[in-house]
């Protein structure tokens, strides 16, 4: 009999901790029940979940049906999620929605594949990366906005104003399943800077050209002979924002002067590029080890004058100019025009896009109050609440102008305080209020910078099949480019051998890739119709 | 009363009466059986994506079987052999030369007398072990810049060239074995140690009376003491030689020195992660992992055949 007994315990220990090995599922089943529990709760009684923090405003909200939407959101590490930031209020009190939030404890893109393999999706999912919406999208995942448009006025007028914006949102399949986001993309515009107060005392001016640019860094390396006054981080990658003014690119690309598209690393543009920096490099006027600096090496050559000249992200300029001029107070980053690479282009690449954004789950049981919400979102009214935050509270009316009040410093500590312009609490943005915040130089690169855009990149999207027939070609060209850059501008290897280069490059599958490309660019000018 | 125990022991099967007898042992093994089961033995069956056309969404059982069309595309990629060649060659490099320097090491503290110093050396060699991989790689890279790196700096005050390590293929290789060195030498020292001190004594005596020198005594009494440690160690490095630490190969690889440090697991990654591509990359993968079985069978074999120390 006992040993009956013990085998039993035996064994239902066993299953018992198997069981409990598996409880994940058990916990989602468990969240959907609370979803569905605080959605019934809602449509029968509207003052159910009623929260002291919207008491206040009970006045002028009694219209407004009350809603919680799940969300997996994004928590940034200088500005945590905080579901008692103002913003969450403001749009409480405009829309009556309120979310239930899950941050995400490591990656975002990890949490998101989590959460599509089992099955339990919250109401609204964020992503950094617009690929992803795609990809899940497509799988059948995610809801396709554009089904739900009747609902949505403002957002119909939205998409007729920001045609571009709107086809890149759209998937291979001419669906949509990220919302468009427009406005805050600006934060990402990348720019020449140069030391103004080093030039003015060597009676430097900012170079016109690349010929230039080499005598400038000469003069610059003479006077400081310790310093690489070119210097830019993240290596390769950044021969994107160089290569505008050589009329290319660093990657697949669609060249408006021919209307086809091509592979930069390929163009005779490309190789003249190449040979400035191997020449920079030869005599010493870029880092030794440019292709491994890292933000924080870089940020060392910036602040101790070893380098003069750099290309980066535009807030960079108060970045280095607030703390610096403490110990300096002449030190002075300002905007640079882009040298012009090949004549008559004077050019930055454009980055100043954001691909990141919301999805909406196509199980969800409120797809239609979603759309609702975030059509208030696409409204004027809505752009200004998740932008500027409430008049009188947030922000003041001076001349006309909306000016933020003063006592939030940066858009940092903005962020912080109120959770305005933090992920998932926007979607549409003005970004004047984060200008309203920046210094007279940085608000004075943002002039100057605009009239040296280029013209944004379509972005088409390729079908799962296509990724799947091209990504094993792409990792190999990528790789193949990157190895061949590298050792150009070292000098390991001679540029004599471009045609070499060049032949090899196409070997790897090139014009395959670049068939694949015009066929989806295609395919999205179809949908756009 | 005695008679009917034993008869009852007698119906019971005798499986279940050696289950009975040994079962606080068996209870104290079933945790760490279950944490292999769950763990380890239950998401190898994820590799059935390697076989087909994963969809995250549809999950693993409804998506399309593909048979060996991703294997086939890793055999004829052209990063195909630079990678194995890459991947080999890094592996055994570090077989090579870290594999005996915890043995010199525990060998050389053997013969330390002063108790003090050899807990201070034993210390000091194994700290670095603590310290991560993105740490360590940092290191490297700011110690050997060619622009501010202290190695360079020397490397200039003693009238030499300054060397751009990280930029140059040929030094891939010998940075990285080096950095592994430094960085796990004294912590498997510690298992060499306890080995050591496993020898009888009286060998030692007896090697004397013999007329045995400490180096002698070294060859013939302290290397055979700690033999089967070597041997058994050895296996299972074997096992590691295409399984090379992923993190700090990525950390210290640029694109200038791909010839050398692109290994497959850094383009699993790219593939794989990077691009989504997630059934090749599990491919390559379970590739690499009958490829490192195969490694570690011939060289259990090889140790069985040739000494009496093997895994199994």
């Amino acid at each position: 009999m006992r040993k009956g007994l013990s085998m039993l315990l035996l064994i239902s220990l066993a299953l018992g901790l198997i069981a409990g090995c598996s409880g994940g599922n058990n916990e989602g089943n468990n969240a959907s029940n609370h979803k569905a529990d605080s959605k019934n709760s809602s449509s029968t009684s509207n003052s159910s979940n009623n929260s002291a923090d919207s008491s206040d405003s009970n006045a002028n909200k009694t219209s407004l049906p009350e809603k919680t939407f799940t969300f997996l959101d994004v928590s940034h590490p200088s500005w945590p999620y905080d579901e008692n930031w103002l913003v969450w209020k403001l749009l409480k009190e405009q829309t009556g929605v309120s979310f239930k939030v899950q941050v995400p404890s490591g990656e975002m893109a990890d949490a998101l594949s989590l959460a599509i393999a089992s099955g339990e999706l919250p109401d609204l999912l964020y992503t950094e990366d617009k690929s992803l919406a795609d990809k899940y999208g497509q799988m059948g995942a995610l809801a396709n906005i554009l089904d739900y448009t009747d609902i949505m006025p403002n957002f119909k007028q939205w998409m007729e104003k920001y045609p571009n914006d709107t086809r890149n949102a759209i998937a291979a399949d001419g669906k949509m399943y990220i919302f468009p986001n427009q406005g805050i993309g600006e934060t990402n515009r990348m720019i020449w800077m140069y030391r103004e107060d080093i030039f003015k005392k060597l009676n430097l001016t900012p170079p016109q050209n690349w010929d230039e640019l080499y005598t400038v860094l000469k003069a610059l390396k003479q006077a400081y002979p310790d310093s690489y006054p070119l210097s830019w981080r993240d290596g390769i990658a950044y021969l994107l924002n160089f290569s505008a003014s050589f009329k290319t690119s660093n990657d697949f690309y669609y060249d408006y002067d021919t209307n086809t598209w091509k592979y930069a690393p390929l163009d005779d543009n490309y190789k003249t590029m190449i040979g400035y920096f191997n020449k920079f490099y030869k005599e010493g006027l870029i880092p030794p080890d440019f292709l491994s600096i890292d933000t924080k090496q870089w940020q060392d050559l910036i602040s101790t004058d070893k380098a003069f000249i750099t290309l980066d992200y535009i807030g960079r300029i108060d970045f280095y100019n607030t703390p610096l001029r403490a110990d300096n107070p002449d030190y002075n980053l300002l905007f640079m025009p882009p040298p012009e690479g090949v004549p008559g282009s004077q050019k930055n690449a454009f980055t100043q896009f954001d691909q990141a954004g919301m999805m909406v789950s196509g199980d969800s049981k409120n797809i239609k109050d979603v759309m609702k919400y975030f059509d208030f979102l696409y409204s004027e009214d809505g752009k200004n609440l998740v932008s500027w935050g409430k008049e009188g509270e947030t922000y003041t009316v001076k001349d006309g102008k909306n000016v933020l009040n003063p006592d939030y410093t940066t858009v940092a500590d903005l962020r912080k305080k109120t959770g305005l312009s933090t992920d998932g609490a926007y979607t549409w943005f003005d970004y004047d209020a984060h200008l309203s915040l920046s210094s007279p130089e940085l608000a004075s690169a943002y002039e100057q910078a605009r009239k040296y855009d280029s013209q944004q990149q379509p972005m088409p999207t390729l079908t799962q099949t296509e990724l799947d027939d091209t990504n094993v070609e792409m990792t190999s060209i990528q790789k193949y480019r990157d190895e061949n850059v590298a050792k150009f501008i070292l000098g390991t290897r001679s540029l004599s051998e471009w045609d070499k280069y060049v032949s090899d490059l196409k070997g790897l599958g090139v014009d395959h890739v670049i068939s694949v490309y015009k066929e989806a660019y295609e395919r999205s000018l179809q949908t756009a119709k | 009363m005695e008679r009917s125990k034993a008869a009852a022991a007698r119906r019971t099967p005798r499986p279940i009466r050696k289950l009975n007898k040994d079962k606080y042992l068996l209870l104290m093994v079933l945790p760490c059986l279950i944490y292999y089961l769950v763990f380890r033995y239950a998401p190898m069956f994820g590799l059935v994506i390697s076989f087909k056309n994963y969809n995250l969404f549809k999950g693993v059982w409804a998506s399309p079987w593909v048979g060996f069309k991703y294997y086939h595309t890793f055999l004829n990629s052209p990063d195909f052999v630079d990678l194995l060649r890459n991947t080999i060659l890094l592996g055994v490099t570090k077989l090579v030369f870290s594999f005996p320097a915890p043995i010199l090491l525990a060998l050389m503290l053997n013969e330390v007398t002063v108790s003090f110093l050899k807990r201070f050396v034993q210390t000091v060699s194994y700290l670095p072990h603590f310290i991560s991989n993105v740490v360590v790689a940092s290191m490297v890279l700011t110690f050997l810049s060619p622009s501010t790196g202290i190695v360079n700096h020397w490397l200039k005050g003693l009238g030499f060239h300054a060397v751009n390590f990280m930029s140059e293929p040929g030094w891939f290789r010998p940075v990285y074995v080096l950095s592994e060195i430094w960085q796990h030498v004294g912590w498997e020292t510690i298992i060499y140690l306890a080995a050591l001190t496993a020898i009888d004594p009286l060998l030692y005596e007896a090697a004397r009376i013999d007329g045995a020198n400490r180096w002698r005594q070294t060859l013939s009494v302290t290397l055979p003491g700690i033999a089967p440690t070597i041997i058994i160690l050895f296996i299972f490095n074997i096992g590691d030689v295409l399984d090379i630490g992923f993190e700090k190969v990525f950390l210290l690889a640029s694109p200038a020195i791909y010839s050398t440090a692109d290994i497959i697991s850094t383009y699993v990654y790219r593939v794989g992660l990077g691009q989504g591509n997630y059934s090749y990359a599990a491919s390559i993968d379970l590739f690499t992992s009958i490829i490192s079985l195969i490694f570690v069978c011939t060289a259990n074999y090889l140790a069985r055949k040739f000494s009496d120390n093997s895994i199994w």
